[in-house]
């Protein structure tokens, strides 16, 4: 009999939902879902409230040849996820211009003769200079100078740059000035604390006023690891 | 949570779209918490493997399906996920002759439901839960975290069939007045 009452259809989803209703109960539920909105927005609630359970249990890394299966199934063509997970990385290996940096600074509070500053040049193909970056550890700010030579990024778009943490996602710092104007960006500490460990810098070209997901959508067309001094 | 839910709903929606970078994308972001419940509910990688990539071949092929009342794009995925592992319980069961118990319920470490009641500070379930009578509470943990049927759930607490039923149904409905309110 179809649950017709509310109440009976809350009863049964989440019995569903859960994994209490078996066997032929459970196909006979599936086949009454698909005929019933209400049914199923009752099933989507059990499975949004019981979403925060998941979290309890722990994440396993599954092994590689998960994904390759997957993508024969798929795609009758395995490939490497690493090649393919990060295409912004991988846009990153084909940047046409070359980051040059210089960083002068030190990580250690403690160390002698503390350096306060480092300083990173973003170079193209020709060596032309074309934003320099001027960091300061002690008030935390980051100087964004654009040359004259900044290549505008096309209508309605913008360079943005990211700091390549040593773990994790990719973290916006700014969008990156043209035409010879000047920015300056206070880091938060765990921005600085990231950016020193790492010292990995992408720039990437996203729709005008940045990435709309928090994370680089465009190509990167600059990367680099900063060298200490 | 390492996830970003703006980011996978992203790349759900571009998988939708047929978009390969994407999908693998979304397989990085969200496979690990995918699998870790297959290995959780199946006790065994091999099995945990298979459900797994079924899983995202039902990912691929419905990903045009997936909205917001689904909650998350990993809730959905995760739902997928758990029905896949509990439809591999259930075949399980019935190739070993039945509702047999499972010599890992006698494990008792503290399980995964106060493990969550720890880490979902703020959230309204977990109050709700809390709340809840401990054999209501026990029966829905049980069914959730073990994929136990009604029968297990009778042998595992110690009750006549009848009484594990009304305790879970009672549990929940009682949940589920509480997480209304």
């Amino acid at each position: 009999m179809k649950p017709d009452h509310y109440e009976r259809g809350h009863a049964l989803a989440a019995e569903y939902v859960i994994g209490t209703l078996q066997g032929k109960a459970r196909r006979r539920f599936e086949r009454w879902m698909m005929e019933s909105p209400r049914l199923r927005r009752q099933v989507w609630y059990w499975e949004r409230n019981f979403q925060p359970l998941n979290h309890a249990v722990e994440p396993v890394v599954p092994p590689p040849q998960a994904w390759n299966n997957i993508d024969r199934r798929l795609f009758g063509t395995p490939r490497q996820a690493a090649e393919r997970v990060a295409p912004w990385r991988w846009a990153a290996g084909l940047a046409m211009v070359a980051l040059l940096a210089v960083l002068v600074w030190t990580p250690y509070p403690t160390a002698p003769a503390p350096v306060v500053g480092y300083l990173g040049v973003v170079q193209d193909q020709q060596s032309q200079p074309l934003w320099l970056l001027d960091a300061s550890q002690k008030s935390h700010e980051l100087t964004l100078k654009a040359l004259p030579t900044v290549p505008a990024p096309g209508p309605n778009q913008s360079y943005e740059l990211w700091l390549l943490p040593t773990s994790g996602a990719p973290v916006s710092l700014a969008l990156l000035p043209t035409g010879g104007a000047e920015l300056r960006v206070t880091l938060s500490p765990d921005q600085l604390q990231d950016l020193l460990r790492s010292r990995h810098l992408a720039i990437s070209i996203e729709p005008a006023g940045g990435s709309p997901t928090g994370q680089p959508t465009g190509p990167v067309v600059y990367q680099t690891r900063l060298v200490s001094l | 949570m390492p996830f970003s839910r703006e980011t996978l709903a992203d790349y759900l929606a571009k998988s939708a779209q047929g978009d390969r970078n994407a999908f693998a994308l979304l397989y990085q972001k969200s496979s690990g918490a995918l699998f870790g419940m297959c290995v959780h509910l199946l006790g065994n990688r091999d099995e945990a493997q298979d459900a797994l990539q079924e899983v995202y071949v039902q990912v691929w092929h419905h990903a045009g399906e997936y909205h917001a009342d689904r909650g998350t794009p990993l809730t959905w995925m995760m739902s997928i996920c758990r029905y896949r592992c509990l439809d591999v319980l259930r075949k399980r069961q019935r190739e070993a002759g039945g509702d047999n118990m499972i010599n890992s319920l006698q494990c008792e470490r503290p399980g995964p439901m106060q493990n969550a009641m720890a880490s979902i500070d703020r959230h309204r379930l977990n109050d709700c839960l809390r709340d809840l009578d401990e054999g209501y509470r026990t029966s829905i943990e049980m069914a959730y975290f073990r994929g136990l049927s009604h029968q297990q759930l009778a042998q595992a607490m110690g009750q006549p069939l009848g009484t594990a039923k009304s305790w879970l149904r009672r549990g929940l409905d009682t949940l589920r007045r509480c997480l209304s309110q």
